[in-house]
């Protein structure tokens, strides 16, 4: 049972030890300590992010001249700017642009890799095992390498300037598959077998059977996803040529490049381009944390 | 008849491999081919002459380009600063973690993972804010006592600069992964060893860091993949400035390809990025065989 759900972290067993660990002798001290230095690592993780908020809604000129974290003077100015000239700076186009990428890629990736990772899981096909083999084999493939000729497929399919060059290559990521294998395997034949008696086919047993059974591995993986996509960098500014076109992290990073005294503007793009990660972040935490901590240790 | 079943079977499941492997074979197996062939000719993307085979031609512009070199030393230079203080803060923070009530570290955990989901370039905004040199954060406080330093501006300093970004950025992962292996080390152990008198120090030393120590490597050798890979920190905070100090072999690949259209030199210098990830990704699966041998 290699993907058991209680041995995750934050599981019941970990409670329960943790609970133990502090009735140790000494170990009052050693919390105290922990507790310390978490605060630490907290305030030196948060500060930045949550100034990113505060400095948003400051003039330009308490920017400069930083005299204290909250803002004197609150504003709306650098959000109305910001918002306000979309010829220049089309900012809720790109977030548009951002969100139909990132959805679309999250649903290829989960109707692809779910129906590849349950053929090489539970179906025995001949050649099944050096298939995911190879396919686990280039997750060490570093996307940076696959760069240019990428490139020189999509425009050879005229794919460049358009959202198919963001959505379609990123279906081929070996991830999704790795991780929803290792997940399906751990499913009891026994409910197959049961399902098979009772007249499913094949396509029956993976879509009243085992997806349902794998709705938190799809949901780790989906989240995963979608916040991957929306942050993906060197893709969309490489693919992408017209202003329009741009997802949001691209927009903003290039509308820097031209506004760049003018911390106060960009600073309300930031915010525009970090909310929803957040949101998605706040809501799914448990699942992204799951996730990593996944790959970590089956890897 | 069993047996047209069995076959219709058979060709049904390679029927849900099908739309993954078309991508696969699209998008991963034939780039990956077609960059190793394109590194071999000479060709510009703008320029009207056809590409022209040119053998290990790239390979040898490569060793003889100075800021191939000056790149290549750039991203060794980030790796070597940024991997051992990500890692031994990663350490520090998933010992301390492990040792507080599972809801408190549950909104730890969450908030040392947050950085991680920031977009690169909106991190990237931010900490040139910090680093400026006129109206940054970090100068208008260490003015304050009369201090100015020039993050980013000292070619000896701005790797350094840039390395400490990207410890807040990215020490939220490793941080995940080895909380969860230290909740693979048997209770019992430091139950054990506690009442044979082993102080906190002592158990770390000798329970936890050996046990740790697959989970310890898997790390080393995924930051260290990732910092060499290294590309959206120096293009939004340094340019790869001053005087191409942090110019990392991705953003010299990606100028060489995208602002010299330079397909074949890219693809070749990627090719030896991938080279030099692959020796380390070795590393990675010897040492997994390793930890298997050490489970049994």
């Amino acid at each position: 049972m290699k993907s058991d759900p209680d041995r995750i972290p934050g599981g019941r067993a970990a409670a329960e030890r943790t609970a133990d660990t502090c009735a140790l002798p000494g170990s009052r001290g050693r919390r105290i300590a922990a507790e310390a230095f978490l605060l630490f690592a907290t305030l030196l993780a948060l500060f930045p992010v949550v100034l990113i908020f505060l400095e948003a809604f400051k003039p330009d000129a308490e920017i400069v001249h930083f005299r204290g974290i909250l803002p004197h003077r609150w504003t709306l100015e650098n959000f109305l700017e910001v918002l306000g000239s979309p010829e220049e700076v089309p900012i809720l186009r790109w977030f548009a642009n951002s969100v139909f990428i990132s959805s679309m890629v999250t649903l290829l990736v989960l109707v692809v890799d779910s129906l590849a990772a349950f053929a090489l899981a539970r179906l025995n096909l001949p050649g099944r095992r050096w298939m995911f083999a190879a396919i686990v084999a280039t997750m060490m493939v570093p996307g940076q390498v696959l760069l240019v000729p990428v490139y020189l497929i999509l425009n050879r399919l005229g794919w460049i300037d358009t959202p198919l060059a963001l959505i379609v290559p990123a279906g081929a990521g070996a991830f999704g598959v790795f991780l929803l294998h290792q997940f399906f395997q751990s499913i009891p034949r026994e409910l197959e077998d049961a399902a098979a008696i009772d007249g499913c086919s094949t396509l029956g047993i993976y879509w009243h059977v085992v997806l349902p059974l794998a709705r938190p591995a799809l949901a780790t993986l989906g989240v995963f996803t979608f916040i991957g996509s929306w942050n993906a960098f060197l893709g969309p500014l490489v693919f992408m040529d017209s202003v329009d076109k741009y997802t949001l992290p691209v927009g903003v990073a290039l509308f820097q490049t031209s506004y760049y005294a003018e911390y106060g503007y960009t600073l309300a793009a930031s915010v525009i381009c970090t909310l929803p990660v957040l949101v998605v972040f706040v809501l799914f935490s448990r699942q992204i944390i799951r996730g990593i901590s996944l790959t970590g240790l089956k890897g | 008849m069993g047996e047209s079943t069995h076959f219709h079977r058979r060709a049904s499941g390679y029927l849900f491999l099908l739309p993954y492997v078309v991508l696969f074979v699209l998008f991963l197996a034939l780039p990956l081919a077609y960059g190793l062939g394109l590194s071999l000719f000479r060709w510009e993307l703008v320029s009207p002459a056809p590409a022209r085979f040119i053998g290990a031609g790239n390979y040898r512009e490569a060793l003889g380009d100075p800021y191939f070199w000056k790149a290549l030393w750039a991203t060794f230079r980030f790796v070597l600063l940024q991997v051992p203080i990500t890692i031994v803060f990663a350490l520090f923070t998933a010992v301390a973690l492990d040792a507080v009530s599972a809801r408190r570290q549950a909104f730890y955990r969450a908030a040392c993972f947050l950085p991680g989901m920031i977009s690169i370039s909106v991190a990237g905004i931010v900490w040139r804010w910090f680093f400026n040199n006129e109206f940054g954060l970090f100068n208008a406080w260490l003015g304050a006592v009369g201090v100015k330093v020039p993050w980013i501006s000292d070619p000896r300093l701005a790797m350094k600069s840039l390395a400490m970004m990207t410890l807040w950025w990215s020490f939220g992962g490793p941080t995940v992964i080895f909380l969860a292996g230290l909740k693979e080390i048997p209770r019992q152990l430091h139950d054990a060893a506690a009442i044979d008198g082993a102080g906190p120090v002592q158990r770390f030393r000798y329970i936890t860091l050996p046990l740790l120590r697959p989970v310890f490597l898997f790390v080393v050798v995924m930051s260290t993949i990732g910092g060499f890979q290294m590309f959206g920190q120096a293009f939004m905070i340094t340019r790869g400035g001053p005087e191409f100090s942090t110019r990392v072999l991705v953003q010299y690949i990606y100028e060489t390809a995208f602002t010299h259209y330079r397909m074949g030199y890219g693809a070749a210098m990627s090719w030896m990025l991938f080279v030099v990830i692959a020796v380390f990704s070795l590393v990675q699966f010897r040492l997994i065989r390793e930890r298997r041998r050490h489970e049994i």
